[in-house]
């Protein structure tokens, strides 16, 4: 009675080690779709570049992420490749420790030219691709939260509760922001967050996630113009190791935010069709 | 009979608190905690409100077609409504401006500058609007223009033109309780400029929620 019991138990245990073995490039990845139009991201010359200082910090000491202007990612198609669709995008390259689920994603959501990507339906984009979005933010520190606001993607809003010790609240609901923690770390804020809903991509080419991710992201302000972003993945459900991503932010002195509503006459997402033949008629 | 009377008020008053104060001695509008507005599904309920002809049909045809109603398709409720939903918002001030956090409606913020700008020109026609503030005493007066013409001012449907000025009073009455004042000017709708008022309840110590309305209706 006992036997199959067992040895059902053994063989469960091998095929879930099996799962949780990252995939070693076979199917290969899917391959840049290459940029969306010629030309498209040529930096133009827009002029004398503005003088970087150091970075100001509040009368406090902590580090200060606001000021006159606004911070800008520009676009970053990709977490894990340097290039993307013609364009700079993250600052290094990664191997991504795919699960097979996620690599086939992945592979899918490349190949049909991210058609199905939340963000076109006026979803939030999610953390970390906020960070990664060709959309202007601004970071608002009071003594107990930092507040994001994006002018982008709906015009959304994210608030990071600053607390020492790092607790978040149980039996939370997963949700596409997830529940932020913050602290500070000399110079850096640092943010842990947990509660996603598993809905959202990580970057526009498609890497995945589920409802067990958790995020550590760090935000460091090097001299007034820049801002170091990096994030470690950290999603046993679609990944068999965390791994990390960054992005080197911006500064736009002066710019401000606008207003910008995804959702108004939203006509867009109706005529993405990735790379499905075309219907017989 | 007289001292029961002051008693009452006195502790009417004690139970109400003191308005905290930033360190400019303005009124804090909210710091550790979130705004929790009276439902307020007209404006006008029983005032003769000034219509102009047009408007007074279209009223009437928002209010029997409430499927019309923008906000039911998740886009931003605009103001004065978003501040008449019995949804918690959060007032974030600092110098240069004062930013408004919506739980509900579209997961829209909103930014009133209070370092001494006029509106543009010519602004966007916004869903929420340009906005400028100044304290009047106790009060935060914010000055708002800028509008489309899609949303409603409330749940019943009065309507208004892009010529729409808003011009909204927050005045924090106690620790718990803030007045809310607002003037309808739009001489594309309405005859006259037409005011109407409520009230919010502060919840120390809440955090707003994530809550967006699409996923209720895009699956």
């Amino acid at each position: 009675m006992k036997a199959p019991f067992v040895i059902g138990s053994a063989l469960l245990a091998l095929v879930s080690a099996y799962a949780q073995q990252p995939v070693q490039g076979n199917p290969p990845l899917a391959k840049d779709p290459g940029p969306f139009l010629p030309g498209f991201g040529v930096e133009q010359d827009k002029g004398p570049k503005p003088v970087a200082g150091p970075a100001p910090h509040l009368p406090d000491g902590r580090p200060d992420f606001g000021g006159n202007g606004a911070w800008y990612p520009g676009f970053n198609g990709n977490l894990a490749e340097t290039k993307w669709k013609g364009v700079k995008s993250a600052d290094k390259h990664v191997d991504v420790p795919f699960l097979p689920w996620t690599l086939n994603t992945y592979n899918q959501r490349v190949e049909n030219l991210s058609k199905d990507d939340p963000e076109a339906k006026c979803l939030p984009v999610g953390v970390p691709r906020f960070m990664f979005d060709p959309y202007p933010f601004q970071m608002i520190q009071t003594h107990d939260q930092v507040v994001f606001v994006f002018e982008g993607d709906n015009y959304l809003w994210r608030i990071v509760n600053i607390d020492p010790k790092g607790t978040h609240p149980k039996n939370l609901k997963p949700t596409w922001l997830g529940d932020a923690v913050g602290h500070y770390e000399g110079d850096t804020l640092v943010v842990d967050v947990v509660g996603f809903n598993g809905l959202a991509w990580l970057d526009q080419a498609g890497h995945a996630t589920s409802d067990k991710l958790h995020l550590t992201e760090r935000y460091t302000r090097t001299d007034s113009l820049t801002l170091k972003y990096e994030v470690t993945i950290d999603d046993p459900g679609a990944y068999a190791q965390p791994w990390t991503a960054s992005n080197t932010i911006r500064w736009r002195p002066g710019m401000e935010l606008m207003e910008s509503i995804c959702q108004e006459d939203e006509k867009s997402s109706i005529h993405m069709i990735g790379n499905a033949p075309p219907a017989k008629k | 009979m007289k001292y029961c009377f002051v008693i009452v008020a006195l502790a009417v008053l004690h139970a109400q608190g003191q308005v905290p104060r930033l360190a400019d001695g303005h009124p804090d509008l909210g710091s550790d905690g979130v705004w929790l507005p009276t439902h307020v599904a007209d404006l006008a309920p029983n005032a003769a409100v000034p219509f102009q002809g047009w408007a007074k049909a279209k009223f009437l045809a928002n209010n029997a077609m409430k499927q019309n109603d923008l906000d039911l398709r998740c886009l931003p409720p605009g103001v004065p409504r978003i501040t008449l939903t019995a949804r918690p918002f959060e007032i974030v001030q600092t110098p240069q401006r004062i930013l408004f956090v919506y739980e509900g409606g579209a997961h829209v913020w909103r930014q009133v500058w209070m370092d001494g700008r006029t509106h543009p020109k010519d602004p966007n026609p916004d869903w929420l609007g340009d906005s400028i503030g100044h304290w009047e005493g106790e009060t935060l007066v914010v000055d708002a223009v800028g509008f489309n013409d899609k949303t409603w001012l409330d749940d019943a449907g009065h309507p208004h033109t892009e010529r729409l000025h808003v011009i909204e009073k927050y005045t924090r009455t106690g620790a718990a309780s803030m007045k809310y004042e607002v003037t309808i000017d739009d001489p594309g709708a309405y005859t006259k400029p037409w005011t109407s008022s409520s009230s919010l309840s502060f919840r120390p110590g809440e955090k707003l929620a994530e809550d967006i309305c699409l996923d209720k209706i895009s699956k």
